[in-house]
């Protein structure tokens, strides 16, 4: 049994996409790490940097959300959300480690920024410069929907769904994507599949 | 023929550095940063934002350093840099990911201070306050090389050498490593590498023109 381990208001949330687009059946521990769940002794023997999220599979036990996604698709998603072709397979370690460095870091900015301070904490100062870094990344998404529908070619993979992980930030935090309207038409049908709705429900059943 | 595009002094040596220890033949075309050979139409084609490394291997073609190297180990290294068990491979791409994601931001954050400044405007509250957050990085690194001898298990993968290859940032600039001697250990055994060793001594005369440009 595959065990998700790590509440899902949290990077949790990106694995927990993952998990329903390849359909496998899942056990989801939603710890905490705020709490001290993820310092427990039981956790820390599998994990001992207590990072959530963790996933654990057999003998398998990671951290990191992105890298736990591109294990999810290699493993369970072969020709769907890992395509068969190594071309496709290029495209979709590319885009995910584009997700790290290019797309989350001003992304992540705004939702630190409007999510998790208060308006008299904000930082207009910081707000632009993220907005400032964020054209790059975006002007590199738009080019690329241009020719293709999705990011590593004409269906969703691995690579939308690790994408999608960080433009969602923007879209969360109010961010005018009209510059970018294959962008914006990208991430509005990413958001749109069933798989992403069944981890929103996830999130919004553990904030209640 | 595979082609990896991007010069000494870019993230193109991690690739260089992986496609020697997978032995492969490759051809290299070093892009000169200072003469925008970056911007030529004939590069943005490959690579729109005119960023280095590219790589271009058949049908395909990739950018991301970190990714680069996945994927020539995924294709190439089956069984010896890249594990034939899922665990070793969960780990490899983990720690893969966690040299983009959380190593880098503060190796390349401190590298920046120490090239593209002189000594006295480096911004030493950022690199005091990049040393503080860079310590529990290293704790985790210890408590895996507590368990095995690499990252990944007993042998080394592309989980040692992508890890290594951004934590040459903190080398490169001096950063005690005393606090954390197996990751110390670990990385000296793991940079020192005969494939790495090839690269870098090409690098270093082009680097000393650089640093020579950059410092004054």
């Amino acid at each position: 049994m595959i065990t998700l381990l790590g509440k899902a208001i949290s990077r949790s949330a990106r694995c927990l996409w993952a998990l329903e687009e390849v359909g496998v059946q899942y056990e989801h521990k939603p710890l905490d790490y705020a709490t001290g769940d993820a310092k427990t002794p039981e956790f820390t023997a599998i994990n001992p940097g207590a990072k959530i999220p963790a996933l654990i599979d057999g003998d398998v036990a990671m951290f990191e959300s992105l890298a736990i996604n591109l294990y999810l698709a290699q493993t369970y998603g072969k020709g769907a959300l890992w395509p068969d072709d190594a071309a496709g397979q290029a495209q979709c370690l590319q885009w995910t480690l584009f997700s790290v460095t290019e797309a989350e870091p001003p992304g992540s900015t705004r939702l630190v920024q409007f999510i998790f301070k208060s308006k008299e904490e904000r930082s207009q100062e910081v707000i632009d410069a993220a907005a400032e870094r964020s054209k790059a990344p975006l002007n590199t998404l738009e080019t690329t929907l241009q020719s293709q529908s999705y990011l590593a070619g004409d269906s969703f993979t691995v690579a939308d769904l690790n994408v999608a992980c960080s433009v969602e930030y923007f879209v969360r935090t109010n961010f005018d994507l009209s510059p970018w309207p294959k962008v914006k038409d990208w991430i509005a049908r990413c958001m749109d599949r069933p798989a992403f709705q069944a981890m929103t429900a996830i999130k919004a059943k553990e904030a209640a | 023929m595979i082609k990896i595009y991007g010069s000494f002094v870019s993230r193109a040596t991690r690739n260089l550095w992986m496609l020697e220890e997978l032995g492969l033949e490759y051809e290299h075309v070093s892009l000169d940063w200072a003469k925008q050979e970056n911007r030529s139409a004939a590069y943005l084609k490959i690579n729109p934002a005119g960023k280095v490394p590219t790589l271009e291997d058949g049908d395909a073609t990739l950018s991301e350093s970190l990714g680069i190297n996945l994927y020539l180990v995924q294709k190439y290294g089956q069984g010896g840099l890249w594990p034939d068990d899922d665990a070793g491979r969960a780990l490899c791409v983990q720690w893969s990911f966690w040299a983009a994601a959380e190593l880098e931001p503060l190796a390349y954050g401190r590298i920046r201070e120490f090239l593209f400044k002189k000594e006295p405007d480096r911004d030493q509250a950022l690199i005091a306050n990049m040393a503080e957050r860079t310590g529990p990085l290293l704790d985790l690194m210890t408590l895996a090389l507590d368990e095995h001898a690499y990252l990944s298990g007993e042998t080394f993968t592309v989980a040692d050498l992508n890890a290594a290859c951004v934590m040459e940032y903190l080398d490169r600039s001096d950063f005690d490593l005393s606090g954390w001697p197996k990751v110390a250990a670990w990385y000296t055994n793991t940079y020192g590498r005969p494939a790495n060793q090839k690269i870098q001594d090409q690098r270093a005369p082009i680097a000393a023109d650089m640093m020579k440009r950059l410092q004054g």
